[in-house]
Protein backbone atom coordinates (compact mmCIF):
# COMPACT_ATOMS: atom_id res chain seq x y z
CA UNK A 1 0.00 0.00 0.00
CA UNK A 2 3.27 2.27 0.54
CA UNK A 3 4.56 1.57 -2.06
CA UNK A 4 1.51 1.98 -4.27
CA UNK A 5 1.13 5.39 -2.62
CA UNK A 6 4.81 6.11 -4.01
CA UNK A 7 4.48 5.02 -7.04
CA UNK A 8 0.93 7.47 -7.67
CA UNK A 9 3.13 10.55 -6.15
CA UNK A 10 6.16 10.10 -8.70
CA UNK A 11 3.68 9.42 -11.56
CA UNK A 12 1.40 12.38 -10.68
CA UNK A 13 5.22 13.90 -9.55
CA UNK A 14 6.72 13.43 -13.16
CA UNK A 15 3.27 14.14 -15.13
CA UNK A 16 3.37 17.85 -13.48
CA UNK A 17 7.05 18.13 -14.29
CA UNK A 18 6.30 16.93 -18.16
CA UNK A 19 2.95 19.66 -17.80
CA UNK A 20 5.58 22.40 -17.03
CA UNK A 21 7.15 21.98 -20.61
CA UNK A 22 4.48 23.63 -22.08
CA UNK A 23 4.55 26.53 -20.15
CA UNK A 24 5.89 29.66 -22.03
CA UNK A 25 9.23 30.87 -21.11
CA UNK A 26 9.85 32.77 -17.29
CA UNK A 27 8.94 36.12 -18.55
CA UNK A 28 8.23 36.11 -22.10
CA UNK A 29 7.12 39.21 -23.64
CA UNK A 30 4.86 36.68 -26.15
CA UNK A 31 3.01 34.56 -24.15
CA UNK A 32 -0.64 34.10 -24.12
CA UNK A 33 -0.53 36.41 -20.58
CA UNK A 34 1.83 39.12 -21.39
CA UNK A 35 -0.04 39.74 -24.95
CA UNK A 36 -3.80 39.68 -23.80
CA UNK A 37 -4.43 39.45 -20.04
CA UNK A 38 -2.00 41.94 -18.33
CA UNK A 39 -2.19 44.71 -20.55
CA UNK A 40 -5.58 44.99 -20.02
CA UNK A 41 -5.63 45.16 -16.52
CA UNK A 42 -2.64 47.78 -16.67
CA UNK A 43 -5.32 49.72 -19.09
CA UNK A 44 -8.43 48.90 -17.83
CA UNK A 45 -8.62 48.22 -14.39
CA UNK A 46 -9.05 51.38 -13.14
CA UNK A 47 -11.59 52.52 -15.19
CA UNK A 48 -13.63 49.29 -14.79
CA UNK A 49 -13.26 49.52 -11.02
CA UNK A 50 -12.20 52.83 -9.66
CA UNK A 51 -9.22 51.11 -8.02
CA UNK A 52 -6.08 52.18 -7.91
CA UNK A 53 -4.33 49.28 -7.01
CA UNK A 54 -4.55 46.85 -9.82
CA UNK A 55 -3.58 44.26 -7.78
CA UNK A 56 -6.60 44.37 -5.09
CA UNK A 57 -8.70 44.24 -7.97
CA UNK A 58 -7.44 41.53 -10.26
CA UNK A 59 -7.33 39.70 -6.57
CA UNK A 60 -11.22 40.61 -5.70
CA UNK A 61 -12.57 41.42 -8.83
CA UNK A 62 -11.63 40.37 -11.93
CA UNK A 63 -10.38 36.77 -10.05
CA UNK A 64 -12.94 37.06 -7.38
CA UNK A 65 -14.17 33.42 -7.39
CA UNK A 66 -10.15 32.45 -6.99
CA UNK A 67 -10.03 34.14 -3.55
CA UNK A 68 -13.18 33.05 -2.59
CA UNK A 69 -11.85 29.46 -2.47
CA UNK A 70 -8.58 30.75 -1.26
CA UNK A 71 -10.31 32.11 1.82
CA UNK A 72 -12.72 28.75 2.09
CA UNK A 73 -8.80 27.38 2.34
CA UNK A 74 -8.24 29.17 5.19
CA UNK A 75 -11.43 28.16 6.50
CA UNK A 76 -11.01 24.43 5.71
CA UNK A 77 -7.48 24.40 7.86
CA UNK A 78 -8.87 26.42 10.63
CA UNK A 79 -11.94 23.67 11.06
CA UNK A 80 -9.32 20.53 10.36
CA UNK A 81 -7.18 22.05 12.91
CA UNK A 82 -10.00 21.98 15.41
CA UNK A 83 -11.40 19.36 14.63
CA UNK A 84 -7.94 17.42 15.13
CA UNK A 85 -6.80 19.10 18.41
CA UNK A 86 -9.94 20.40 20.53
CA UNK A 87 -10.41 18.24 23.19
CA UNK A 88 -14.65 18.11 23.20
CA UNK A 89 -15.05 16.31 26.48
CA UNK A 90 -13.42 17.69 29.78
CA UNK A 91 -14.06 15.95 33.08
CA UNK A 92 -16.04 17.23 35.62
CA UNK A 93 -13.93 16.97 38.01
CA UNK A 94 -10.63 18.59 36.23
CA UNK A 95 -12.79 21.83 36.44
CA UNK A 96 -11.87 23.10 39.85
CA UNK A 97 -8.02 21.33 39.99
CA UNK A 98 -5.09 23.76 38.95
CA UNK A 99 -2.81 26.34 40.83
CA UNK A 100 -4.87 29.61 42.78
CA UNK A 101 -2.76 32.13 44.37
CA UNK A 102 -4.08 34.37 46.74
CA UNK A 103 -3.99 37.75 45.50
CA UNK A 104 -3.06 39.39 49.18
CA UNK A 105 -0.31 37.36 49.70
CA UNK A 106 0.98 35.62 47.36
CA UNK A 107 0.72 31.93 48.59
CA UNK A 108 -0.24 29.76 45.74
CA UNK A 109 -2.63 26.45 46.40
CA UNK A 110 -2.97 23.57 43.92
CA UNK A 111 -6.58 22.00 44.34
CA UNK A 112 -6.91 18.47 43.34
CA UNK A 113 -9.18 16.40 41.46
CA UNK A 114 -12.47 16.54 43.12
CA UNK A 115 -11.58 19.83 45.74
CA UNK A 116 -12.87 23.47 44.80
CA UNK A 117 -12.73 26.97 45.70
CA UNK A 118 -15.41 28.36 47.64
CA UNK A 119 -17.95 29.52 45.53
CA UNK A 120 -18.19 33.15 44.65
CA UNK A 121 -14.56 34.16 46.10
CA UNK A 122 -12.69 36.56 44.66
CA UNK A 123 -9.60 36.46 46.95
CA UNK A 124 -7.88 33.73 44.48
CA UNK A 125 -6.60 33.87 41.10
CA UNK A 126 -6.03 30.98 38.78
CA UNK A 127 -2.41 30.51 37.56
CA UNK A 128 -1.03 28.50 34.68
CA UNK A 129 1.09 25.38 36.27
CA UNK A 130 3.60 26.25 34.20
CA UNK A 131 4.22 29.75 36.21
CA UNK A 132 4.58 32.49 34.44
CA UNK A 133 5.42 35.43 36.92
CA UNK A 134 3.23 39.00 36.69
CA UNK A 135 5.09 40.89 34.69
CA UNK A 136 3.62 45.22 34.94
CA UNK A 137 6.37 45.65 32.38
CA UNK A 138 5.18 43.35 29.27
CA UNK A 139 1.35 43.82 29.94
CA UNK A 140 1.38 47.63 30.19
CA UNK A 141 3.22 48.00 27.06
CA UNK A 142 1.51 45.60 25.57
CA UNK A 143 -2.01 46.97 25.89
CA UNK A 144 -0.44 50.67 24.90
CA UNK A 145 0.87 49.02 21.51
CA UNK A 146 -2.42 46.67 20.73
CA UNK A 147 -5.20 49.95 19.93
CA UNK A 148 -2.78 50.78 17.38
CA UNK A 149 -2.09 47.67 16.13
CA UNK A 150 -5.37 46.99 15.73
CA UNK A 151 -6.21 50.34 14.03
CA UNK A 152 -3.09 49.49 11.74
CA UNK A 153 -4.89 46.43 10.64
CA UNK A 154 -8.64 48.03 9.86
CA UNK A 155 -6.31 50.71 7.91
CA UNK A 156 -4.47 47.82 5.95
CA UNK A 157 -7.49 46.45 5.55
CA UNK A 158 -9.58 49.66 4.49
CA UNK A 159 -6.85 51.11 2.31
CA UNK A 160 -6.38 47.84 0.14
CA UNK A 161 -7.72 49.99 -2.49
CA UNK A 162 -5.01 52.21 -2.53
CA UNK A 163 -2.07 50.14 -1.28
CA UNK A 164 -0.80 47.06 -0.78
CA UNK A 165 -2.63 45.14 1.77
CA UNK A 166 -6.50 43.52 2.00
CA UNK A 167 -8.21 41.77 3.78
CA UNK A 168 -5.59 38.99 4.25
CA UNK A 169 -2.69 41.15 5.64
CA UNK A 170 -5.54 43.09 7.74
CA UNK A 171 -6.76 40.39 9.18
CA UNK A 172 -3.48 38.37 9.90
CA UNK A 173 -2.02 41.78 11.76
CA UNK A 174 -5.47 41.66 13.82
CA UNK A 175 -5.00 38.34 14.72
CA UNK A 176 -1.43 38.96 15.53
CA UNK A 177 -2.73 41.76 17.82
CA UNK A 178 -4.94 39.04 19.93
CA UNK A 179 -2.15 36.76 19.60
CA UNK A 180 0.08 39.35 21.53
CA UNK A 181 -2.76 39.91 24.09
CA UNK A 182 -2.88 36.16 24.80
CA UNK A 183 1.23 36.00 25.12
CA UNK A 184 1.47 39.47 27.53
CA UNK A 185 -1.46 38.03 29.62
CA UNK A 186 -2.40 34.79 29.69
CA UNK A 187 -5.17 32.00 27.38
CA UNK A 188 -8.08 32.59 29.81
CA UNK A 189 -8.02 36.69 29.72
CA UNK A 190 -7.48 36.17 26.07
CA UNK A 191 -10.90 33.65 25.94
CA UNK A 192 -12.72 35.68 28.16
CA UNK A 193 -12.17 38.44 26.04
CA UNK A 194 -12.35 36.56 22.60
CA UNK A 195 -14.27 33.34 23.66
CA UNK A 196 -14.26 30.24 21.49
CA UNK A 197 -17.46 29.74 20.48
CA UNK A 198 -16.77 33.60 18.99
CA UNK A 199 -14.06 32.98 16.90
CA UNK A 200 -15.50 30.00 15.36
CA UNK A 201 -18.50 31.92 14.41
CA UNK A 202 -16.90 34.54 13.05
CA UNK A 203 -14.74 31.95 10.68
CA UNK A 204 -17.74 31.11 9.56
CA UNK A 205 -19.33 34.91 8.98
CA UNK A 206 -16.22 35.36 6.74
CA UNK A 207 -16.77 33.13 3.91
CA UNK A 208 -20.28 33.96 4.42
CA UNK A 209 -20.08 37.32 3.87
CA UNK A 210 -18.35 36.79 0.39
CA UNK A 211 -20.52 34.18 -1.01
CA UNK A 212 -23.34 35.86 0.32
CA UNK A 213 -22.20 38.95 -1.85
CA UNK A 214 -21.60 37.04 -4.41
CA UNK A 215 -24.84 35.65 -3.96
CA UNK A 216 -26.69 38.67 -3.74
CA UNK A 217 -25.19 39.92 -7.03
CA UNK A 218 -26.76 36.47 -8.16
CA UNK A 219 -30.65 37.84 -6.76
CA UNK A 220 -30.17 41.21 -8.47
CA UNK A 221 -29.40 39.89 -11.44
CA UNK A 222 -25.66 40.04 -12.16
CA UNK A 223 -23.47 37.00 -12.55
CA UNK A 224 -21.80 35.40 -9.55
CA UNK A 225 -19.64 38.27 -8.00
CA UNK A 226 -20.32 40.62 -10.38
CA UNK A 227 -20.66 43.84 -7.96
CA UNK A 228 -21.66 46.10 -10.75
CA UNK A 229 -25.29 44.77 -9.78
CA UNK A 230 -24.91 45.86 -6.43
CA UNK A 231 -24.95 49.26 -8.05
CA UNK A 232 -28.70 49.97 -7.39
CA UNK A 233 -28.56 48.61 -3.17
CA UNK A 234 -25.33 50.72 -2.86
CA UNK A 235 -27.03 53.72 -4.12
CA UNK A 236 -23.78 54.70 -6.64
CA UNK A 237 -22.46 53.99 -10.17
CA UNK A 238 -21.62 50.25 -11.57
CA UNK A 239 -18.28 51.56 -11.59
CA UNK A 240 -18.22 52.03 -7.74
CA UNK A 241 -20.39 49.86 -7.00
CA UNK A 242 -17.48 47.17 -8.22
CA UNK A 243 -14.98 49.26 -5.86
CA UNK A 244 -17.25 48.83 -3.11
CA UNK A 245 -17.47 45.56 -3.54
CA UNK A 246 -14.05 45.00 -3.32
CA UNK A 247 -14.18 46.39 -0.25
CA UNK A 248 -16.87 44.23 1.71
CA UNK A 249 -15.26 41.33 0.16
CA UNK A 250 -12.26 42.19 1.74
CA UNK A 251 -13.87 42.67 4.89
CA UNK A 252 -15.42 38.97 4.81
CA UNK A 253 -11.48 37.79 4.29
CA UNK A 254 -10.48 39.89 6.68
CA UNK A 255 -12.98 38.32 9.37
CA UNK A 256 -12.35 34.98 8.56
CA UNK A 257 -8.61 34.55 8.40
CA UNK A 258 -8.47 36.85 11.72
CA UNK A 259 -11.09 34.55 13.43
CA UNK A 260 -8.86 31.43 11.68
CA UNK A 261 -5.33 32.51 12.98
CA UNK A 262 -7.19 33.26 16.76
CA UNK A 263 -8.91 30.29 16.71
CA UNK A 264 -5.42 27.94 15.73
CA UNK A 265 -3.44 30.09 18.64
CA UNK A 266 -6.14 29.00 20.79
CA UNK A 267 -5.53 24.98 19.94
CA UNK A 268 -1.96 25.27 19.80
CA UNK A 269 -1.50 26.44 22.56
CA UNK A 270 -3.72 24.77 24.65
CA UNK A 271 -3.13 21.43 23.06
CA UNK A 272 -7.25 21.86 22.92
CA UNK A 273 -8.23 22.01 26.02
CA UNK A 274 -8.76 25.68 26.39
CA UNK A 275 -7.47 26.12 29.66
CA UNK A 276 -3.91 26.63 29.86
CA UNK A 277 -0.86 27.79 27.95
CA UNK A 278 2.02 30.73 26.79
CA UNK B 1 22.39 72.73 4.49
CA UNK B 2 19.53 70.75 5.00
CA UNK B 3 20.92 67.99 2.58
CA UNK B 4 23.84 67.71 4.63
CA UNK B 5 22.23 67.37 7.93
CA UNK B 6 20.31 64.23 6.38
CA UNK B 7 23.78 63.15 5.35
CA UNK B 8 25.53 63.40 8.79
CA UNK B 9 22.48 62.14 10.39
CA UNK B 10 22.61 58.68 8.54
CA UNK B 11 26.02 58.12 9.01
CA UNK B 12 25.85 58.43 12.83
CA UNK B 13 22.74 56.57 12.91
CA UNK B 14 24.28 53.70 10.75
CA UNK B 15 27.98 53.57 13.12
CA UNK B 16 25.76 52.94 15.37
CA UNK B 17 23.82 50.32 14.19
CA UNK B 18 27.43 49.29 12.84
CA UNK B 19 28.81 49.25 16.59
CA UNK B 20 25.95 47.20 17.49
CA UNK B 21 26.25 44.52 15.21
CA UNK B 22 29.74 44.30 16.47
CA UNK B 23 28.91 44.55 19.55
CA UNK B 24 26.43 41.51 19.60
CA UNK B 25 29.65 39.61 18.36
CA UNK B 26 32.59 40.76 21.00
CA UNK B 27 30.47 40.98 24.11
CA UNK B 28 30.74 37.78 26.33
CA UNK B 29 27.56 36.39 27.18
CA UNK B 30 23.80 36.75 27.06
CA UNK B 31 23.01 39.73 28.80
CA UNK B 32 25.81 41.67 27.92
CA UNK B 33 24.73 41.17 24.25
CA UNK B 34 21.42 42.54 25.13
CA UNK B 35 22.91 45.75 25.71
CA UNK B 36 24.03 46.90 22.15
CA UNK B 37 21.28 44.97 20.50
CA UNK B 38 19.20 46.62 22.56
CA UNK B 39 20.22 50.22 22.84
CA UNK B 40 22.47 51.05 20.11
CA UNK B 41 19.86 49.92 17.81
CA UNK B 42 17.13 52.36 19.32
CA UNK B 43 19.88 55.39 18.94
CA UNK B 44 20.49 54.40 15.35
CA UNK B 45 17.07 54.43 14.38
CA UNK B 46 16.28 57.37 16.17
CA UNK B 47 18.93 59.08 14.17
CA UNK B 48 18.23 57.73 10.60
CA UNK B 49 14.36 57.73 10.65
CA UNK B 50 14.91 61.41 11.84
CA UNK B 51 17.53 62.24 8.81
CA UNK B 52 14.83 60.58 7.04
CA UNK B 53 12.00 62.92 8.21
CA UNK B 54 13.87 65.75 7.77
CA UNK B 55 14.62 65.00 4.22
CA UNK B 56 10.62 64.85 3.78
CA UNK B 57 9.50 67.85 5.38
CA UNK B 58 12.60 69.83 3.56
CA UNK B 59 9.66 69.92 0.63
CA UNK B 60 8.00 71.69 2.44
CA UNK B 61 4.30 71.03 2.06
CA UNK B 62 1.39 69.55 3.83
CA UNK B 63 1.69 66.10 2.62
CA UNK B 64 5.23 65.80 3.66
CA UNK B 65 4.58 67.15 7.32
CA UNK B 66 1.92 64.16 7.39
CA UNK B 67 4.49 61.45 6.06
CA UNK B 68 7.41 62.84 8.77
CA UNK B 69 5.17 63.11 11.59
CA UNK B 70 3.96 59.17 10.45
CA UNK B 71 7.84 58.06 9.71
CA UNK B 72 8.78 59.77 13.86
CA UNK B 73 5.62 57.51 15.01
CA UNK B 74 7.93 54.56 13.71
CA UNK B 75 10.30 55.55 16.22
CA UNK B 76 7.55 56.14 18.91
CA UNK B 77 6.71 52.83 18.59
CA UNK B 78 9.80 51.04 18.52
CA UNK B 79 10.33 53.32 21.77
CA UNK B 80 7.85 51.62 23.43
CA UNK B 81 8.53 47.98 21.95
CA UNK B 82 12.21 47.15 22.00
CA UNK B 83 13.29 48.07 25.49
CA UNK B 84 9.71 45.88 26.19
CA UNK B 85 11.33 43.42 24.24
CA UNK B 86 14.91 43.25 25.88
CA UNK B 87 13.35 43.10 29.21
CA UNK B 88 10.96 40.22 27.69
CA UNK B 89 14.11 38.46 26.83
CA UNK B 90 16.43 39.04 30.33
CA UNK B 91 13.65 37.72 32.31
CA UNK B 92 13.44 34.94 30.41
CA UNK B 93 17.35 34.37 30.92
CA UNK B 94 17.26 35.34 34.41
CA UNK B 95 14.09 32.29 35.20
CA UNK B 96 16.08 29.82 32.57
CA UNK B 97 18.64 29.85 35.27
CA UNK B 98 21.46 31.69 33.14
CA UNK B 99 24.33 33.44 35.07
CA UNK B 100 26.04 36.76 34.55
CA UNK B 101 29.71 36.54 33.26
CA UNK B 102 32.21 37.96 35.60
CA UNK B 103 35.89 38.51 34.97
CA UNK B 104 37.84 36.41 38.03
CA UNK B 105 40.59 37.88 40.31
CA UNK B 106 43.11 36.35 37.91
CA UNK B 107 42.26 38.14 34.70
CA UNK B 108 41.04 35.37 33.16
CA UNK B 109 37.58 35.14 31.99
CA UNK B 110 35.52 32.49 32.56
CA UNK B 111 31.81 31.77 32.64
CA UNK B 112 29.84 30.95 36.15
CA UNK B 113 27.32 28.35 33.98
CA UNK B 114 30.50 26.26 32.62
Amino acid sequence: MKRLGLLAVILFGALLVYGTTDFPDWGDPSSPAATHLSPYYIQHSLHDTAVPNIVTAVLADYRGYDTMFETAVIFTAGLACLFLLRVFITPKETEASGLYRHRATGITLRIGQGGRLPLGTREFERIDSQWVPYDLIIRTACSLVLPFIQLFALYVVAHGHHSPGGGFQGGVIFGAALILFAISHNLRTTLKAMPEKRTNILTGTGVLIYVGTGVLCLLLGGQFLDYAALAGLLGVDPVMARSHGILIVEIGVAIAVMAVMVSLYYNLASAGHMDEGL
Amino acid sequence: MLNITVIVLLFLGLFFFFAGSVGILRFPDFYSRLHPAGKLDSMGLLLTMSAMALYTVGQWNLGAFLTAIKIMLIVVFIYITSPTATHAIVDAGVRAGLTPWIRSDKGTEHDLAA
